[in-house]
């Protein structure tokens, strides 16, 4: 193997995959990065045999050949050195790396030991806008359980229906949904939360689109130059929609900015009743008030002026109500709920197509 | 069975001929499926394992087949969740919200019926101070029963344990514990009529009424009550007429099962010119003794009083303070209060050397006891001649105040054994030994032996 890339691109790609790479692992060889050579191009790779992330990279290739390198040490390596063209060379199982003032050898691990990335052949695709796919990941994946008792839970279930195509996600505290775009076709992919973390994080500003491929057990999300593949969680996901209340008694519509703050300034009082605060809206004096109690410290009570029908109160956890407001695009919010322990919801009166649910606090 | 075996023998072969990270990252999670037709099915866990058992051990699997006299066509390795999860998710998945539960605390805050201006239950309630929870009560080995009693009044008032009549030391939690139950049943039942009064303030209440001539709404007030809760009822001895006026309470009460929660500092039979029917009552229901907490418990009570008036002590000083104040918190408090306030005029860290000069310079008992004059109290409190306790008889009612003398010379002057044996005339050091350690015993589940010391060390240092 022998090639020239340049700087900026093998960092940007040893960036992008170097995080999958973990060498607490059984298997050494798994806190390795694949560079490979491919068409006269580069590919760098790594996997942690739950999802697998490719980055390819434009190269001049005099001599094919693959190697793995530890991630970590290449990647450190790589972001120091100045910008321009490094020359990559292989000898038995040492890299030679060298620019102008830097030579360095990296041993590796015959790329023979690695796992093989896997391919999905066949299956369907489809393809997304970059900005719609990452706004949508955006709203969603922070709904997305981390237990994996419940393994259906821990995905983001992407799907058709009614003619649309919807990514949501819930903890069975709380639920958000986004409608991305009009759907054909019939799909129905539970995608693990953790993977498409990983997903948002490689998905840059482009105006690209994000072509996904997926069969029975896997999916493939190409964007650009690089591939992400991830394994697909198995069962149904629970028919969600008959959480979602048709209609509400109480709703306040108010500014984002005002609805934050007092949330913010509440929650101070909240931490040591596990972010508990009680929402209070009142139709006559049209204000949404929030207050929160610390027996040992004192009580707040903060109050912003909003549109209301109905009124009513709520105990909520603080920490779920900041999550759901940091996503949302608008200026203005709308909250709904009807009774103490029936689910609350958050909308944009400006923008249809995201659902945030959350559930009160029993108290 | 037999395709079973065949797959084992194989994994065997392979674990002995590849590394372990790879035998335990590929091989691990693999089962024969079936072999049929002469195709080998094996079930893997993931894409990943499946893609390399295909392309990297295919070969070697072939080979170790043809040792174990099988030949198939043909391997398919397929993914089989099973193997991966062993939960049965293929059923639809049921989910409901949840509203989520918060801690304990959260719920009674909430419930504080604080701001709903139901000015009976308001009034109802005067006399509790909210500080007092049973979140921040601290349970240890002394209190536990007395606790567990009172959580499950709290629960279900008026259908256990009633009267349930608390007893014990001073400063010790009597008054947190009863308060906290007033406290859960208001939070519990917003409206429930809870009336808690300290006995001092109930007999000033009834001379009021009687001087007033306003008997008849003292007794509305107390029979209408659904919780009464009554503090230091020892001080109710010797008052004859409030005493009548309290049976008479305490029998509407009982009758239509309210509750009732007693707190005094001596059991009820031993509380001097108590009227026979109260006593009797008293012991009615549940009589429980609340003994001084241990170390472990002194130690997290110093913690969390010194957490919530926001400072972190080391552990030293935790345990320096729990060490020398043991019977009463109230004293535990009054030294940690004082430390953290030396502490903060002078900005300086709590540490162990601190505490010692404070509390050293705060000591008030007198040092100056002499042990005759420990035997002669304890001679008088027992009634037993001096001359019996130092002579040779031994007479049961004679050897328990000895042996009472021996533990006392010991835990209050720190006498040696040979010493104290002189002290009473004894020839060896160990009947002494023998005898405080009879008397620690005793104490641990004697509730007269300990009224009996505290009677006495109460004379003696008075």
């Amino acid at each position: 193997m022998k090639l020239q890339v340049t700087q900026e691109n093998l960092s940007k790609a040893l960036s992008t995959v170097a995080r999958v790479a973990n060498t607490r692992n059984t298997l050494p060889i798994l806190g390795n990065v694949l560079l490979k050579t491919v068409d006269n191009r580069l590919s760098v790779s790594a996997t942690n045999l739950d999802i697998a992330i490719t980055h390819y990279i434009g190269s001049k290739v005099s001599e094919e050949g693959a190697i793995t390198v530890p991630a970590r040490l290449m990647q450190d390596f790589v972001s120091s050195l100045p910008s321009g063209v490094i020359d990559l060379e292989l000898d038995e199982n040492k890299l030679h790396i060298a620019t102008d003032q830097y030579k360095s050898t990296i041993n590796g691990v015959s790329a023979e030991d690695f796992p093989v990335m896997p391919a999905i052949t066949g299956g369907t695709s489809w393809q997304i806008s970059t900005s719609v796919f990452k706004k949508g990941l955006q709203q969603t994946v922070l709904a997305a359980s981390t237990d994996e008792a419940r393994p259906v839970l821990t995905g983001v279930f992407l799907h058709s229906f009614d003619g649309d195509l919807h990514m949501v996600a819930t903890d069975s505290y709380r639920l958000a949904e986004k409608t991305l775009q009009k759907s054909k076709s019939d799909t129905s992919l539970l995608v693990p939360g953790s993977a498409l973390q990983d997903m948002l994080r490689i998905l840059g500003d482009t105006e690209e689109q994000v072509m996904i491929t997926h069969d029975e057990q896997q999916v493939l999300f190409q964007v650009g130059e690089v591939e992400l593949v991830s394994r697909l969680i198995e069962g149904a996901y629970p028919d969600y929609r008959k959480l979602i209340p048709k209609s509400f008694e109480v709703t306040a519509t108010l500014s984002k900015a005002d609805f934050t703050n007092i949330t913010k300034v509440s929650s101070l009082f909240a931490r040591e009743s596990a972010g508990s605060v009680t929402i209070k809206i009142d139709e006559a004096a049209k204000q949404v008030s929030i207050r929160s109690v610390a027996s040992q410290l004192g009580e707040n009570t903060a109050s912003a002026t909003a549109e209301v029908t109905g009124s009513g109160e709520v105990t909520l956890n603080s920490r779920y109500l900041l999550d759901a407001l940091h996503v949302f695009n608008g200026d203005k919010i709308t909250f709904s709920f009807n009774g103490k322990l029936d689910p609350c919801l958050l909308t944009e009166p400006s923008a249809k197509g995201y659902k945030h649910i959350i559930m009160p606090l029993r108290s | 069975m037999q395709d079973d075996h065949l797959w084992q023998a194989v994994l065997g072969e392979i674990e002995l001929s590849i590394s372990r990270g790879n035998y335990v990252t590929w091989f691990k999670n693999t089962r024969l499926l079936r072999f049929k037709d002469n195709v080998l099915t094996i079930g893997v866990p993931n894409v990943f394992v499946k893609q390399q058992l295909e392309r990297k051990y295919n070969d070697i699997i072939m080979e170790l087949l043809a040792k174990n006299r099988t030949t198939p066509d043909k391997i398919e390795y397929k993914i089989h969740t099973d193997l991966s999860k062993n939960s049965a998710n293929q059923e639809e998945e049921s989910i409901s919200l949840n509203p989520s539960s918060s801690p304990s605390s959260v719920a009674t805050h909430a419930q504080m019926p604080m701001s709903n201006g139901n000015s009976l239950s308001h009034s109802y309630r005067l006399g509790l101070n909210e500080r007092y929870t049973f979140d921040n009560f601290i349970v240890g080995g002394g209190n536990e029963l007395a606790y567990a009693a009172c959580q499950a009044i709290a629960a279900n008032p008026g259908t256990k344990y009633n009267p349930l009549f608390i007893y014990g030391g001073v400063g010790i939690g009597k008054t947190h514990l009863i308060q906290a139950v007033g406290n859960a049943i208001i939070a519990n039942k917003p409206g429930t009529r809870v009336v808690y009064v300290s006995t001092e303030q109930f007999v000033q209440e009834f001379i009021d009424a009687v001087r007033y001539k306003k008997n008849t709404d003292f007794a509305g007030y107390y029979r209408n009550a659904d919780v009464l809760i009554i503090d230091d009822m020892q001080f109710i001895a010797g008052k004859d007429k409030t005493q009548e006026e309290f049976f008479h309470t305490f029998n509407a009460l009982h009758q239509a099962n309210k509750q009732v929660i007693i707190s005094s500092d001596k059991p009820p039979k031993d509380i001097p010119t108590l009227e026979e029917r109260l006593r009797s009552r008293f012991a009615w229901g549940m009589s429980i003794d609340m003994q001084n907490p241990d170390f472990e418990t002194r130690c997290a009570i110093v913690q969390s009083k010194a957490e919530m008036k926001g400072m972190v002590l080391p552990p030293d000083v935790v345990e320096y303070l729990a060490n020398h104040i043991q019977t009463n918190i109230r004293e535990l408090e009054g030294a940690l209060n004082q430390l953290i306030a030396f502490c903060e005029m002078r900005g300086l860290e709590p540490d162990a050397n601190i505490v010692s000069s404070l509390l050293s310079a705060n000591k008030s008992r007198p040092k100056h006891l002499s042990a005759r004059q420990v035997i002669e109290r304890i001679s008088k409190h027992f009634q037993v001649p001096m001359d019996d306790l130092l002579g040779p008889k031994r007479d049961k009612d004679i050897v328990v105040p000895r042996q009472v003398a021996m533990y006392m010379l010991r835990s209050e002057l720190h006498l040696s054994f040979p010493k104290i044996a002189r002290e009473l005339g004894r020839k060896d050091h160990t009947t002494a030994i023998h005898s405080v350690e009879k008397i620690e015993q005793e104490l641990t589940f004697d509730a007269i032996m300990r009224q009996h010391i505290s009677e006495i060390k109460e004379r003696l240092y008075a």
